[in-house]
């Protein structure tokens, strides 16, 4: 932390209350925050879940296609998934996201603050001097990683249960073209990528009901109950005026990028409205952290 | 305001660390941003669809030739299809299953090959908005691709192959043979290879220009911009009384008159059917789209050439011949495949232009039977027999001589005595056409 003071250039004596904002800071202040997300056992365990989650689907798949009876619905990916395993990754990720992949970001993101308001450790990292601004940015910066880290987890899982259970090869794409699986893979690791940053949005979303609150836990599952709720209203037609907003709405558009060529709409719309998320509620966690008292 | 964000950064300082002032501004500032972005998304579309172009003036007639004469042989793009016409879902079922039984979702259920049978496929076209890609290169190649919900469907029709491919559940159709290329024969039709249902606007504008002389007068009514592209704007209304299509706007590229966008408006002045270009190139498209290959696992269905053929002409024929009621018309075509050639048979036309109405007899008793020898036994395992009269009429309320079925647009008239009379047009028309009042 130190550090930090001394990297940046000196401030002004007459400015006694401004600290310098350097880059060299922020990475501190962002490490630290890295450190404290993932080498939490709970952190841990979200992530092993996941992990399990690809597992669980692939035996359920290979079992199902073993014996005689096709089971129909479910994601419509399944099919696929059966002739070649890098699907699974594609299948695993369906279904993580509309539940799974929020319910771990949302603990995350919403612990961020308010569970360290409640341990009474926030106190402590404001005195050190870090800026709140910057606090919050590491701390966003750090949700945005656990993002990444947690599809990462579905995508590998996925990957190596597929391989394991499944013939690899060529790939059929949803518009019934073949590509090979080098370029399957490249698909992949960019479905994994859109997928992560769809649930920008959400950390944004979790850090600002953390904010709002000193109990870890309400903040939390604040942050869940309003993915839930969302994703309810999501499925009724007659909002159909308000549904292209929800955050949620275009999470499922990373399958567009497996057609032939790639369709972008839905994708761009996603991140776009993403990126609106985070303008908003980034915009609104700073006001009320920066403004807050913190009594804890 | 200086001293307000120099200070904003520190936790405590010179300044007092909260203010009420700084409070506000602070509250403020996440609400600025929101109405920043509402306001973007509010304003860029009206931004876009701003300043319609500067075209040299042309009459509705030098329109309707470049419409009509376009010789663009070659385009890909995206369409966006959006149709509502009110129809009761399980009258939209009936439709794409054929009268009655074995609607078309069920016939993916079966879980045989039917899933992608382009029929019932792309009747789904008639409920709700969908996506679709095309290409097309001459009238030898073409290819649809329905952008679905996590999964697709492709027709690819090129010179004497096509296929349908679903890959929800794995499968394809093959047509092989000169019948495949059948689609040629309604050459007219480019963008729909396999069905009656337009897919493109193009084939939604050939089907209001073509058949509606006489009946409708066409003015131009203003240029836009659709899809990047420079557009006259044709106004098609039908000048007879007794339709429940009061207008058709059609865009017609000004380069190379190629239907941009096709939106069909019905008298309760609501949006029936809006197609639309949302990108647009025409240039030659790859070789290598029309290419099909069957993937790995697929289920594939050969399909009788023949059978498929008869079944495309009875729904192209009633589709072009009839304008706007030519998508009711497709399912009844389709209701043709059980017998060979019952579509052309049990399908009366009665008069002409926008107020055409078609009548056919309705089965007697029940139509499980028939439809198990037809469909190769694809449907016997539902063992739904149903009674076409009564599900016609739980569907529509009583009127004189009848039971009316209304939607927005299409009206169904089914008497007594078990005729159906359908068409674009208003009830009376109807009754007069069953001679009923």
């Amino acid at each position: 932390m130190s550090q930090a003071e001394t990297a940046g250039p000196a401030a002004p004596p007459v400015r006694i209350g401004r600290r310098p904002q350097t880059a060299a800071g922020f990475l501190a202040l962002f490490r630290n925050e890295l450190h404290l997300t993932f080498r939490r056992m709970r952190t841990k365990v979200l992530l092993g879940i996941l992990a399990v989650l690809p597992i669980l689907i692939g035996v359920v798949v290979k079992l199902n296609t073993d014996s005689p009876h096709e089971g129909g619905g479910g994601v419509n990916f399944i099919a696929q998934t059966t002739q070649n395993g890098l699907f699974l990754v594609f299948t695993a990720l369906a279904v993580a996201l509309p539940v799974f992949l929020p319910m771990t970001v949302g603990v995350v993101a919403g612990d961020s603050v308010a569970g360290e308001a409640a341990t009474g450790t926030l106190r402590y990292l404001l005195v050190a001097p870090a800026g709140r601004t910057r606090l919050l940015a590491a701390k966003f910066t750090a949700g945005l990683v656990f993002c990444l880290a947690a599809t990462a987890a579905v995508a590998a899982a996925a990957l190596a249960t597929g391989a394991a259970l499944f013939p690899l090869g060529e790939v059929t794409l949803i518009s019934g073209d073949t590509i090979g699986f080098g370029d399957a893979l490249l698909r992949a690791v960019l479905v994994a990528g859109v997928v992560a940053a769809s649930l920008a949005g959400l950390v944004a979303i979790g850090l600002f009901v953390s904010t709002l609150t000193g109990s870890g836990i309400a903040a939390m599952a604040a942050t869940v109950g309003l993915v839930i709720t969302v994703q309810i209203l999501d499925a009724f037609p007659q909002l159909d005026a308000v549904r292209p907003f929800l955050f949620t709405h275009y999470w499922l558009s990373f399958a567009d990028l497996l057609r032939q060529p790639m369709y972008w709409d839905g994708v761009w719309k996603d991140l776009g409205l993403q990126a609106a998320y985070v303008a908003v509620f980034g915009a609104a966690a700073w006001s009320r952290f920066a403004s807050r008292d913190i009594s804890a | 305001m200086t001293i307000d964000t120099a200070a904003g950064d520190s936790v405590d300082g010179g300044v007092p660390y909260r203010s009420r002032r700084r409070t506000l501004v602070r509250a403020g500032v996440p609400l600025a941003v929101a109405a920043v972005i509402a306001t973007g998304i509010g304003l860029v579309p009206a931004l876009a669809a701003d300043s319609p172009p500067d075209l040299p003036t042309l009459t509705a007639e030098q329109v309707v030739a470049k419409a009509l004469g376009s010789d663009a042989q070659s385009l890909s793009g995206t369409v966006s299809v959006s149709t509502d016409l009110g129809l009761p879902s399980q009258l939209l079922g009936a439709a794409a299953g054929g009268l009655g039984a074995a609607a078309g979702r069920g016939g993916g259920q079966d879980g045989g090959s039917s899933a992608a049978d382009p029929q019932s496929k792309l009747l789904g076209l008639l409920g709700g908005d969908q996506t679709l890609r095309v290409a097309v290169d001459g009238p030898d190649r073409q290819r649809v691709d329905l952008l679905e919900n996590m999964a697709g469907y492709t027709v690819v029709h090129n010179g004497d192959q096509a296929w349908a491919w679903d890959s929800s559940t794995n499968t394809a159709v093959h047509l092989t043979g000169p019948a495949a290329a059948a689609a040629q024969h309604t050459g007219k039709h480019p963008g729909a290879p396999l069905t009656g249902v337009p897919t493109t606007p193009q084939e939604a504008a050939r089907q209001f220009l073509d058949a509606s002389a006489g009946t409708t007068s066409v003015t131009v009514a203003g240029t836009a911009n659709v899809a990047g592209q420079k557009a006259y704007q044709l106004s098609v209304k039908p000048t007879q009384s007794g339709s429940t299509v009061a207008e058709v706007r059609i865009a017609v590229a000004a380069d190379n008159g190629v239907p941009l966008s096709v939106v069909v408006k019905g008298v309760d002045a609501s949006t029936v059917l809006d197609v639309h270009f949302t990108d647009v190139s025409f240039a030659k498209p790859a070789g290598k789209t029309f290419d099909f290959t069957v993937p790995k696992g697929a289920k594939v269905t050969e399909q009788k050439a023949d059978g498929a053929a008869g079944r495309h002409d009875a729904a192209g024929q009633d589709a072009a011949g009839q304008g706007a009621p030519g998508k009711g018309q497709a399912g009844k075509g389709q209701a043709g495949t059980g017998a060979d050639g019952r579509g052309h048979d049990g399908v009366n036309v009665i008069g002409e232009g926008w107020t055409t109405v078609v009548s056919a007899q309705l089965p007697a008793g029940t139509v499980g039977a028939p439809q198990d020898g037809g469909k190769s036994g694809k449907h016997g395992g539902r063992g739904q027999a149903l009674n076409p009269q009564a599900l016609l009429k739980s569907l529509g309320k009583p009127v004189g001589g009848g039971t009316l079925i209304s939607t927005k647009v299409v009206n169904v008239l089914v008497t007594d005595d078990g005729r159906v009379f359908a068409g674009a047009v208003t009830l009376p028309v109807l009754q007069h056409a069953a001679g009923v009042n």
